[in-house]
């Protein structure tokens, strides 16, 4: 079951809404999934991405649209007829079963043979570093250890598709880490098609082939990890996927794609394609904002001169966030063989207009920078 | 308890200090237990073996070598093992509706199981002989709404006796199960469903058995209740149907027998043991399987 990623849709979302009272949870969501693709929903609480999930298992019933997963609609399909493997973020492992007794039990309800179901349950414990704590208890295991009798339990049954609900936030920092590369190594080694639920950024950076942010019922964007972190389709992608500085102004000039923006700390120039007069807030991520003298380019198309505020020293880089009128910009440095400016210094930073985008301003900020 | 005691290692200071405070805790209830409870329970074992003239099985060969009051016994089992089954059958739906409910709903049905509880058993039974007489409530219903012609009989009745003491017992078979259903995780069912199992399936291998030992506790409370019950058979059909625990109070209160009286309080007493030996031993096995 090697198989590579291909384009075949594997997993097929359309149109699915889901409302609960007056509150619309869902709004229309789309999304196709190839086979062996990796792919995250990523948003706050409340967002609906645990709703999503679970319409796919088929816990939760959609109020509209369908579902098709390896090329049968499922939408009407009870969870137990899916063959969906699902991963809980409390585990929900059977504690009045055995480790391996929990891995056997979905290889039971099919009715294969003994010594089938044995063989099974050895290669999905072994597949997860387990294989010599197979008659233990579910509560004498170390939360890791119950995460991985979990992962094999859904595992073993073959699902079409893995779903993993926040699967990995119960453990610690370090452990968590070892698992997300662990677990995508694991899943792309079996050539498995999963869908991660998280809030957590890294994990969705790291996992995933595709990651799909979610707001408010709504997938505000598809793309690669790479593309989502470094091209944000929206304001809240860019807020919600690592740091930025965000400076609200009012489009000044437009043409093919560009925008020059007035703001408080003067012009800025930004991707996006708005009218003149539109109120607009202006992005940039802290990597790509650098002290004027240590711009390694002679891109310096925007730029601010302010105090510097604080700077954080955070091993590997060093934050610097300056005060430009009553505007907050961070950067972010890697080299660390210049000296660093003191708190308080006066300096100017410039970034690439490139790597600037503008975005409509949200109807509350455009006013409150109006003031 | 005492098997945690003996294989916790003697070395732990910690340990002793713990096991002292322990003692300190339990030492007034046990020590009222011993006084108001132990020493009367082996007087009262010690008065079932005497007769006219000293030591005597002669109570028991009574007790067990009559008819009458083997029936007697059977009815004591036969009105427990009713009441356990359908306390059962209707207190393990309500328990997960209790788990489920929220709010108001939450708020009002826990007042409704646990309030009567504050009734005495006394007024529960009376008020089921009021409800249930010839011209009660029950009958008045029944006739008004033309389902039967003439009222028919229901108090003094088996019926009538089991509708009580399963209306009074209740609440000891829904309060166990609810502890233990509302601590269930509500994503087991889901991982079963998820893992192939129908809803009828991943009730009888997850919900059924974690679930399990609340209702051994809850079977083993409503029966030893209801198997010594003295009030509920005496109001509700009375002399009709003598019971292992009116017996006794005949007995000693009517006849002036202690010591026959005695032989069926151990009886009773046995019965009681048996039942909560046996529980707990299943209970066990249910938590550890």
């Amino acid at each position: 079951m090697n198989a590579a990623p291909s384009s075949s849709p594997h997993l097929a979302v359309r149109q699915v809404a889901k409302r609960y009272g007056a509150a619309t949870v869902l709004d229309g969501i789309d999304l196709i999934i190839a086979r062996g693709e990796l792919v995250t929903l990523l948003g706050p609480s409340g967002c609906g991405k645990t709703t999503l999930l679970r319409i796919v298992a088929g816990l939760v019933n959609p109020d509209g649209g369908s579902i098709e997963l390896a090329g049968r609609n499922v939408t009407n399909v009870p969870p137990h007829k899916r063959r969906v493997g699902v991963v809980f973020q409390s585990y929900a492992l059977f504690p009045h079963l055995t480790v391996a007794g929990n891995v056997a039990f979905g290889l039971k309800l099919q009715k294969l043979p003994r010594d089938v179901i044995e063989e099974k349950v050895a290669r999905a414990l072994s597949l997860v570093q387990l294989g010599h704590l197979g008659s233990r208890l579910i509560t004498a295991l170390s939360g890791g250890q119950q995460q991985r009798v979990a992962l094999a339990r859904a595992l073993a049954v073959e699902p079409e598709v893995m779903l993993f609900d926040e699967a990995l936030s119960a453990l610690d920092r370090k452990l968590r880490e070892d698992m997300q590369g662990e677990l995508r190594r694991l899943l792309t080694d079996i050539g498995a098609t999963a869908i991660f639920v998280t809030h957590d950024q890294d994990e969705a950076l790291t996992m995933s082939d595709r990651i799909a942010v979610m707001n408010k019922g709504r997938i505000e964007q598809l793309a690669d990890p790479v593309t989502v972190y470094s091209r944000p389709a929206s304001l809240f992608a860019l807020s919600f996927v690592g740091l930025s500085t965000q400076i609200p102004g009012t489009v000044s000039e437009a043409s093919g794609g560009t925008v020059k923006v007035d703001t408080e700390a003067g012009p800025m120039i930004a991707n996006g394609h708005f009218a003149v007069g539109s109120p607009v807030i202006v992005g940039v991520r802290p990597e790509h904002v650098r002290p004027k003298n240590l711009n390694p380019s002679n891109d310096t198309d925007n730029a601010i001169t302010g105090q510097v505020r604080t700077t954080t020293f955070h091993g590997s880089r060093v934050r610097l966030d300056v005060m430009a009128k009553r505007i907050l910009v961070s950067a972010e440095l890697s080299n660390l063989n210049t000296a660093l400016p003191q708190v308080g210094e006066t300096i100017t930073l410039s970034w690439p207009a490139a790597e600037t985008f503008a975005y409509p301003a949200p109807p509350t900020t455009a006013t409150g920078a109006a003031s | 308890m005492t098997d945690a005691a003996i294989k916790a290692p003697a070395a732990s200071r910690q340990w002793d200090r713990e096991r002292l405070a322990a003692l300190a805790f339990t030492t007034p209830a046990l020590a009222v237990l011993i006084v108001f409870f132990a020493i009367p329970l082996a007087l009262l074992f010690a008065g079932s073996f005497t007769g006219p003239n000293g030591l005597s099985l002669a109570a028991y060969e009574r007790l067990l070598g009559t008819r009458y009051y083997l029936w007697t016994i059977w009815n004591s089992l036969r009105l427990a093992l009713f009441t356990t089954f359908f306390a059962l059958l209707i207190g393990y739906p309500a328990s997960f509706a209790l788990a489920r409910a929220r709010g108001v709903l939450r708020s009002a049905l826990l007042a409704t199981l646990f309030l009567p509880l504050a009734a005495s058993v006394i007024v529960k039974a009376f008020a089921w002989t009021i409800l249930l007489r010839t011209d009660g409530i029950v009958n008045r219903i029944l006739v008004g709404l033309h389902i039967v012609s003439t009222p028919i009989r229901m108090i003094f009745t088996e019926t009538a006796l089991i509708v009580g003491a399963v209306n009074i017992f209740l609440p000891f078979m829904i309060l166990p199960i609810y502890a233990v259903v509302a601590q269930l995780d509500r994503r087991l069912p889901e991982a079963a469903a998820t893992l192939g199992a129908s809803p009828v399936t991943a009730f009888l291998k997850v919900t059924l058995p974690m679930t399990m030992q609340g209702i051994i506790a809850g079977v083993a409370l409503v029966f030893s209740l209801s198997v010594s019950a003295y009030v509920v058979p005496t109001l509700l059909i009375g002399e009709r149907y003598p019971t292992l625990a009116q017996t006794i109070a005949k007995a000693f209160l009517l006849a002036q027998e202690p010591a026959f009286g005695a032989a069926a309080g151990v009886a009773l007493l046995v019965i009681a043991f048996a039942t909560v030996t046996i529980s707990s031993r299943l209970s066990r096995a249910a938590g550890t399987k």
